[in-house]
């Protein structure tokens, strides 16, 4: 049962059993519909900030007057942090970035491993493990580390720390392609294409990618959440020397020193990462789900 | 097998990355600010000459790596540590081992068995908790499981010390802990056990529960759900089914004959959880102020110290490849399809 | 077989597999006995509950899968009872995951029943060893489990026997006295030592003179003696001691003696280089050879009922019929029933005693094999038999139709969609089993006066 032309060439009683199996998936469901107030929160703070009546969607507005954080009241559902910021517009401010910033590396970050890792397996031979090589080497530097590395070069700020984070993660997305592809490629429908005088090309870009590249893909919407953590770990331990940047773990920092008083600076903005990295996870289970043929039939 | 070239690569990749912002910026820290004019032309000129960086650049990529290979990784200038870099790591890394080796070990003891649990309780409510559990881990970023452990455990119920590695108190007048260096391992609670000071011994361990705990429970998520899934697919496999059809108690089925093959998913995956781990090892640090290679590294990266950011580096990348190829071996000791086949 | 009593009786089994894609009713209304000592074959098309049959008898069924009705007696044991009364219970909500802790307790129930009187044999001997334990500890595993005192009388009687005992005892067996040599055994205290020397003196693969340099080298091999009270211990109550040092020693000493009576069964099914065999790893052996270990976990403790389930399907025809040959000579030599399930007629004529066809989840024609062979009553039972290929040409008739969706199955009898001798009632009621004479039972209308008779 090959399933040629990947996800859009699904019978449509495929295609409904599909999404009888992801709305089987309660979790993935909530994650979904988190995944799409966030994705909302960016949207309409990039486009509409007036929307929310944000004057300053693009920093933080401190308030020198009275720097000391405050609980939470009606005025500050989400109460401040330190100097004054309130912490629920600041937390609206902050989902825009980090998730953009996510995308911004995971999208080129993915496209690169991807193409690499394809090479990788088209080429075959000596390419494909100098190229394995090469992922291997990248990889055996703690990608913390590495973006330090490369922020120290490039200067530390958030162009470098794209680019810092796109070289620390193209080669899982190489080698994770590369495996998935040859998976496929050991598939009996190849065989049949094979055999039944398709040309590498065709057989490599009609029937193998389109059926080796769903996970990959579902790979990218989970890392979307292990990179928005990484990148906030990497703002945290001071990554960014910047001031009313409103990102979340740049937010943590605030507090940090009221950790005694003020509990909630730290962990609202916390909060906001764990159920956003959660309800990414759980989608892409829902989506693994989906796609993986022996999961579908299994009760 | 790929130790040597892996090795090879990652000088040459951290040679590439620290000359990829030119000469200057290499020479920069030694320059005397207080020079100007040609006086610190001519500086900068017997620097360029003294570094090699005239010479063509695969040329100075050998220099470097002389140096490198007769342990000089230059100096390094932070507020916890000035002077040779090979020194700093004398003196940080055995810290972080201690660390990370504690974390590791708390990870292996509670993470394995909860993710056979989780596994042999497939959706019951104990799995469910379990999976709450780990899914919340995953989605954590350490810094904030480190801060909220620290508001549970040190601000609430004042457990345990905030950060640091010993009450300065029980330090004053030692002889052996200087500086807040201590001597001759440079781990504080081995020297007071070597030392015979119990007191001390037993508060250092204190102030190290919460950054190992922060750690292993970080690296503990991936763990758990990989062994998870992975163990339900082994409970369904023909062999655990002849096991039970042998009339094999339960637990021998899922310990015994389970267990063992549903365990190489998390050994191949185990390099994963060793970079993870090493990358958190750099925040639990820098969050406890514990004086390891992390946090000499996030030093060096605030004093945009050129050497501890090198020096940092190609250790980190020495201990994971030197800790996959150890548990490479090990791992394919366990499977005797590798071993023999 | 005249009138015995059975090992196992299933009356009116009803069984579905709960999936996303609907119930799946898997067995319809089994009744079916299996006689101590006979060898029973199943056949029939692939998914018509024939494995799932097995798997049931032997209380290994998946979470999904629930037991509607009906009950299966091993032994006296109803092994389906907690299953169906949780069924009951559930009123329709039925639930894999509280099926499972029912399946569970099932499993801690028949701990006693699986391994020491019913044992299985699975379809591919590639996937049920396991990959990473030596195949000697997986023989051995279930003796240690169930047959402790065996192997610590074995150890014993070994420590304890001469080489007078030795040469006493290759005399009687030379003279074929087996009973003086038991008297003899007994006399001397040495039981254990029986099952060694019979497991050499019996091999075909060994010249004379080998087998009795082997039996005499059996004496005299003394044990730790930190470890006898332990082993007599072992030997007398059929348990490890339980103080804890002690029990791993006294274990350790059982695993090896375990490995080294796994040896000796595996040289009894003409398994070459025993010794060396059991110390590998399923993936070094081939198919047959893992078949044989198979075959011997399943043999060793020396169980009441065997369930094969395909036991030759995956293997090459040449290694099927040394396997067959096998379960000849294991059936001649032991007093086990076999249940022998398989697709293939031709060779279930060759092994059976009695033959049961089933057909979408019921038994539909059960008897003694030359009647249910020679003169088949069920119409399903006759054209799956015209659809056997044999060396002789004749003309090969498929079954028209398909095997029915079991998600929603007709009503009636399953088979009168395909049935060319169908009639109304077929349509409407199921047909009950009717005896034909001599055990000869069949489940059809044709035969239960439901419409003219023939």
């Amino acid at each position: 049962m090959a399933r040629r032309g990947g996800l859009g060439g699904f019978w449509n009683e495929e295609r409904k059993l599909s999404l009888q199996v992801f709305l089987s998936n309660k979790p993935a469901v909530v994650g979904l519909v988190i995944v799409l107030i966030y994705i909302a929160d960016a949207l309409i703070v990039q486009f509409a900030p007036w929307l929310l009546g944000l004057k300053n969607p693009y920093a933080l507005t401190p308030n020198y007057i009275n720097p000391i954080p405050q609980p939470p009241s009606w005025k500050y559902p989400l109460g401040t942090t330190y100097p004054g910021v309130n912490l629920l517009t600041a937390i609206i401010k902050a989902i825009r970035v980090d998730l953009g910033l996510s995308v911004a590396v995971v999208l080129p970050g993915a496209g690169l491993g991807i193409v690499i890792g394809i090479i990788a397996t088209y080429i075959g031979g000596w390419v494909d493990d100098l190229l394995m090589r090469i992922t291997d080497i990248f990889f055996s530097v703690p990608y913390l580390v590495l973006a330090i590395a490369v922020g120290y070069v490039l200067g530390r700020d958030i162009t470098s720390m794209i680019i810092a984070l796109i070289i620390v993660w193209w080669p899982l997305y190489a080698r994770y392609t590369r495996s998935v592809t040859l998976q496929v490629r050991e598939l009996t429908f190849i065989e049949a294409a094979r055999a039944a005088g398709a040309s590498n090309a065709k057989i490599m870009f009609r029937h193998i990618l389109p059926n080796a590249l769903p996970p990959v893909l579902v790979q990218m919407s989970m890392d979307l959440g292990t990179v928005m953590l990484v990148i906030s770990a990497l703002a945290f331990i001071g990554f960014l020397p910047v001031s009313n940047f409103p990102e979340l773990g740049y937010l943590t920092t605030l507090g940090l020193n009221y950790i005694n008083t003020a509990p909630w600076t730290i962990l609202f903005p916390g909060i906001v990462i764990v159920i956003f990295a959660v309800s990414v996870y759980l989608l892409g289970m829902g989506l693994m789900d989906v796609i993986n043929p022996r999961r579908r039939s299994s009760l | 097998m790929y130790y040597i070239p892996t090795l090879i690569g990652l000088t040459v990749m951290v040679f590439a990355i620290l000359h990829a912002g030119g000469p200057y910026k290499l020479i920069a820290p030694y320059i005397n600010p207080r020079l100007s004019g040609p006086a610190r032309q001519e500086q900068i000129q017997m620097l360029i000459q003294k570094f090699h960086l005239n010479q063509p650049i695969y040329v100075q990529y050998f220099y470097w790596l002389w140096a490198l290979l007769h342990g000089n990784l230059g100096y390094t200038t932070t507020p916890i540590f000035s002077g040779p870099a090979t020194e700093a790591l004398a003196i940080f890394f055995p810290n972080t081992a201690v660390l990370a080796i504690f974390a590791g070990v708390l990870m292996w003891i509670i993470g394995i068995p909860l993710g056979t649990w989780s596994a042999v309780r497939k959706d019951k409510p104990d799995d469910v908790a379990i999976r709450v559990f780990s899914y919340t881990l995953y989605g954590m970023p350490i810094y904030l499981l480190a801060v909220v452990l620290i508001i549970i455990f040190a601000v609430y119920l004042k457990l345990l010390p905030i950060s640091g590695v010993v009450n300065p108190e029980l330090t004053v007048g030692l002889s052996w802990y200087v500086n807040g260096i201590s001597y001759p391992t440079h781990v504080l609670i081995i020297d007071a056990i070597i030392h015979g000071d119990w007191k001390l011994a037993l508060n250092a361990f204190e102030h190290l529960i919460l950054p190992a705990f922060t750690l292993a429970l970080a690296a503990m998520a991936g763990v758990i759900n990989i062994l998870r899934a992975s163990m339900i697919e082994v409970l369904d496999q023909d062999y655990v089914r002849f096991a039970r059809s042998k009339g094999l108690p339960e637990g021998v089925v899922t310990k015994k004959h389970a267990r063992p093959t549903a365990m190489f998913p998390v050994y191949t995956n185990f390099a994963y959880t060793v970079a993870g781990m090493l990358s958190g090892v750099v925040v639990v640090e820098s969050v406890f102020d514990y004086p390891g290679i992390g946090y000499w590294l996030t030093q060096s990266m605030l004093g945009n110290d050129m050497g501890g950011i090198m020096a940092g580096t190609l250790i980190f990348g020495l201990i994971f490849v030197t800790t996959s190829l150890a548990l490479d071996i090990l791992f394919a000791i366990k499977d005797p399809r590798i071993r023999l086949g | 077989m005249s009138k015995e009593e059975s090992i196992v009786k299933i009356r009116d089994l009803r069984l579905s597999y709960y999936t996303r894609r609907g119930v799946y009713h898997a067995l319809n209304g089994v009744d079916l006995d299996i006689m101590r000592g006979e060898v029973l074959g199943v056949a029939g098309e692939s998914g018509c509950g024939k494995s799932t049959l097995g798997l049931t008898i032997m209380g290994l069924l998946p979470r999904n899968a629930a037991i509607e009705n009906g009950e299966v007696m091993v032994d006296g044991f109803d092994v389906v009872r907690p299953l169906r009364e949780y069924f009951r219970r559930s009123k329709g909500k039925f639930k894999p995951t509280k099926n499972d802790d029912v399946l569970k307790k099932l499993h801690k129930a028949m701990m006693n029943i699986r391994g020491v009187k019913v044992s299985m044999v699975f379809q591919e001997p590639m996937t049920t060893l396991n990959p990473v334990m030596p195949v000697g500890y997986q023989i051995a595993e279930v003796l240690l489990q169930h047959n402790v005192s065996l192997l610590a009388k074995r150890r014993l009687a070994r420590a304890k026997a001469t080489r007078e005992d030795m040469k006493a005892i290759l005399g009687y067996l030379r003279g074929n006295d087996m009973a003086s040599m038991m008297d003899y055994i007994k006399s001397r205290r040495l039981e254990g030592i029986e099952d060694q020397v019979m497991a050499y003196w019996r091999r075909r693969d060994l010249h004379d003179l080998v087998k009795e340099i082997r039996i005499l080298s059996l004496c005299c091999d003394a044990v730790n003696p930190m470890l006898r009270p332990g082993l007599s211990y072992a030997a007398r109550t059929n348990r490890l001691p339980s103080a804890p040092v002690l029990r791993q020693l006294v274990r350790h000493e059982l695993v090896k003696e375990g490995y080294r009576k796994a040896a000796e069964y595996l040289g009894l099914l003409g398994m070459p280089e025993p010794e060396k065999v059991v110390k590998m790893y399923p993936h070094e052996l081939s198919g047959g050879m893992r078949q044989r270990v198979v075959i011997a976990t399943a043999m060793i403790n020396n169980p009441e009922l065997v369930i094969l389930d395909e036991p030759t399907s995956a293997l090459d025809v040449t290694i099927q019929a040394q396997i067959l040959d096998l379960l000849k000579d294991l059936k001649q030599e032991t007093k086990a029933a076999y249940m022998f399930i398989s697709h293939d007629l031709s060779l279930l004529y060759q092994v059976s005693d009695r033959i049961a066809i089933m057909y979408a989840g019921k038994v539909v024609e059960v008897g003694p094999k030359d009647s249910v062979f020679k003169e088949p009553k069920h119409p399903y039972t006759q054209m799956l038999l015209e659809a056997v290929p044999t060396l002789e040409p004749h003309e090969l008739k498929g079954i028209r139709g398909e095997v029915p969706d079991l998600r929603n199955p007709p009503k009636g009898c399953m088979f009168h969609p395909r049935c060319p001798f169908a009639m109304p009632i077929c349509r409407e009621k199921e047909p009950p089993t009717v005896d034909v004479g001599s055990g000869h039972k069949v489940a059809c209308w044709l035969y239960a006066g439901g419409g003219e008779k023939k």
